[in-house]
């Protein structure tokens, strides 16, 4: 513990090093008044400039610190991920078992915003890539499981037979399986399992590709074809996919 | 009752010992085998219980909860607002029995550090190791707000019967009277719920009861994702016109309640009084009474702990997580409740078995809804430096999200609630 706090001083002292010694740094534990008491006048912050900068070096300290080890990193992902990354509610991505260089693919995507999402990129940007690691690790040797509702879950979209045929014929005409293979059952390092995902969540994908106000990164070969299918077509093939299991 | 006391263990593990384990380490091993007494089944308490037993199955979890079925408080404002149901918020243990805790329905009566046993109205005394804490909250005292009182002007801030009677109230009350809600001062649970709840009751007027109010008398000046509630009341219920579905007042233009009369059914502030068949009274909120008999609270009412292993400051060997635990830098809701019954599972764990406490990691996210497809959330992550917990990234929503992140928001708030459920009591 004690080790750990003079690392934080250290650290913050170095980012503060320009502005004004330690003393923005005790503001921290007893913001203002000592701060203010004890800063020279000529080129002294104000003291909410000496609290945000004092905020600052504490964040960078503590994303500075030892990372906590897998389980203990991945299980707070289980909050809307579902256990182990087995996802119960409809809208949210099962996550269990997906290829481990995917997750950190992913999670390295939303951290510098390249990957749009509404809360992923401010978590991720929470985690260092030593970190994130160890989380797609831990959630890579997860077992899948094909996604079931609860019976208090009363919003899941039912796989609508009509649609998934439609999609399988888009899904051979589009070649999808030359990456996608079988059926969207198996995966592999950049691929994600698609098979017995929530219908729900690869609806919000497909129309996420073909929103104009998102960029969502794909491989050159997937963007071609969201480019050639219609929002309805895509929205087949999810349901598509969602009903292999 | 079987199992509860370390002579019933020793029997029943020298039985099965005498079956074929015959090395003296194994015998060793099974008579210590450890015990954790947790109390309290909500998404503090289950998720404790869970995560010790997948971590870890030789230790054995006894959870008492005095409830057969828990009522969940997060998505309990729609069924206010009249779009879901009371019975979908119901939850029941036997997912938990699954993972091979024990589970208990009956009432903590006490709790003993000297003998380290938890006694129950049922009239049962359970030893422990290590005893978990997750009781949830109770309310500081209101001037006029008696038993007589919380049922005339529902908090509806444990759910179950209250959200049943807060519903009715709204339901029955009359076009052009207000529905007034008496908001907390911080710190109290669920710090967005007040104003999602404000903003949901005038998703109900607005097609039910055009002609009537939400009237929010605050002691605060500030609130929750303040910024995006104010801007959705803007949008959708015409906040600060004439004809606004909702009115704050803040504390500093007399918003703070300082009396409540059930009988008259009028609330009191410095400046004013307001009437209304419908009332909704949250109080101070305060660590539950468990946790507070045991004298486990500070003068804040709450319960300080070491973040490492939410282990009470103020007595050994027993923890508290969730609502009543003063996690400084954490917020009251139940993600972190979730998130702290993991980082507390994994200390007691490993200080049961000898090994040294972890780093923790935790993390929050919580939803709210303005009206039923427009969402907003906050999140964070936090690590613990310097004796402080730190948030290290986070944050709301983005002011300036178009119309289909929030409706993606909405979607995602009842996906986040299927998912911790699930991560609770599956």
């Amino acid at each position: 513990m004690q080790r750990k706090r003079i690392h934080m001083l250290v650290l913050a002292g170095g980012l503060l090093g320009g502005l004004a010694l330690a003393a923005p740094v005790m503001a921290a534990d007893a913001p203002a008044a000592p701060a203010a008491a004890a800063a020279p006048a000529a080129a002294a912050p104000t003291s909410a400039e000496a609290e945000k900068a004092a905020k600052e070096a504490a964040i960078a300290a503590a994303i500075a610190a030892p990372p906590a080890d897998a389980a203990m990193l991945a299980n707070t992902c289980a909050g809307c991920h579902g256990t182990n990354g087995v996802s119960a509610g409809p809208s949210m991505p099962s996550i269990a078992g997906m290829p481990a260089p995917y997750l950190k693919h992913v999670m390295a995507e939303f951290k510098s915003g390249k990957r749009p999402s509404t809360i992923m990129g401010r978590i991720a940007k929470g985690y260092t890539e030593e970190e994130t690691s160890r989380i797609a690790d831990f959630l890579s040797k997860a077992k899948w499981q094909n996604v079931a509702s609860h019976a208090n879950s009363q919003l899941a979209t039912k796989v609508d037979d009509a649609r998934a045929k439609k999609g399988k014929k888009l899904v051979d005409t589009q070649k999808c399986g030359k990456c996608h293979e079988d059926d969207g059952l198996t995966q592999d390092e950049d691929t994600p399992r698609m098979a017995g995902q929530w219908v729900d969540y690869l609806l919000i994908k497909m129309q996420d590709f073909k929103n104009q106000h998102l960029t969502v990164p794909q491989p050159e070969k997937m963007q071609k074809a969201i480019d050639k299918l219609s929002p309805q077509e895509l929205e087949d093939i999810a349901h598509f996919y969602a009903s292999k299991r | 009752m079987m199992n509860c006391t370390r002579r019933g263990f020793v029997k029943l593990t020298g039985g099965v010992a005498a079956l074929g384990l015959v090395s003296a380490p194994s015998i060793s091993l099974a008579a210590a085998k450890m015990r954790v007494v947790v109390v309290g089944g909500g998404y503090g308490g289950s998720v404790a219980a869970k995560y010790i037993r997948m971590a870890d199955p030789n230790i054995q979890v006894t959870l008492i909860e005095q409830n057969k079925d828990y009522y969940s408080g997060p998505l309990s404002n729609w069924v206010i607002a009249g779009f879901r149901k009371l019975e979908v918020q119901k939850w029941g243990y036997e997912g938990l029995k699954k993972h091979g805790v024990e589970v208990v329905i009956d009432q903590v009566t006490g709790i003993d550090p000297a003998t380290k046993s938890v006694s129950t109205a049922g009239g049962k005394k359970f030893e422990y190791d290590r005893l978990i804490l997750s009781p949830g909250i109770g309310f500081k005292a209101l001037e006029g707000y008696d038993d007589e009182a919380v049922k005339k002007m529902p908090h509806a801030w444990i759910a179950g019967e209250q959200t049943t009677l807060l519903t009715k109230q709204l339901q029955e009350l009359k076009d052009g009277d207000p529905f007034v809600l008496v908001a907390p001062p911080d710190p109290y649970r669920c710090p967005p719920g007040p104003y999602e709840r404000a903003s949901l009751v005038a998703h109900y007027l607005k097609k039910n009861k055009p002609k009537s109010k939400v009237i929010i008398l605050d002691p605060k000046d500030k609130f929750s994702k303040m910024g995006l509630f104010i801007s959705g009341w803007k949008n959708l219920y015409g906040y600060e016109t004439d004809k606004s579905l909702i009115e704050w007042i803040p504390g500093a233009q007399g918003g703070k309640v300082t009396r409540v009369d059930a009988k008259t059914m009028t609330v009191y502030t410095d400046m004013a009084e307001y009437k209304s068949s419908c009332i909704n009274v949250i109080p101070a909120n305060k660590a539950g009474v468990v946790a507070e008999k045991a004298g486990l609270t500070d003068d804040k009412g709450f319960c300080p702990i070491n973040f490492e292993t939410f282990e009470s400051t103020k007595q050994k060997n027993i923890h508290v997580i969730g609502d009543a635990s003063a996690a400084v830098g954490l917020p009251k809701s139940g993600y972190a409740a979730n998130s702290e019954a993991k980082v507390c599972a994994a200390a007691v764990v490993n200080l049961l078995t000898g090994k040294p406490v972890g780093i923790p990691s935790y993390v929050n996210t919580c939803y709210s809804l303005i009206s039923p497809d427009y969402g907003i959330s906050v999140a964070g992550v936090y690590k613990l430096n310097g004796g402080k917990i730190v948030e290290v990234s986070g944050g709301v929503s983005s002011d300036k999200a178009q119309d289909f992140v929030r409706k993606q928001e909405a979607l995602y708030n009842e996906s986040w609630y299927q998912s911790i459920m699930a991560d609770t009591f599956g």
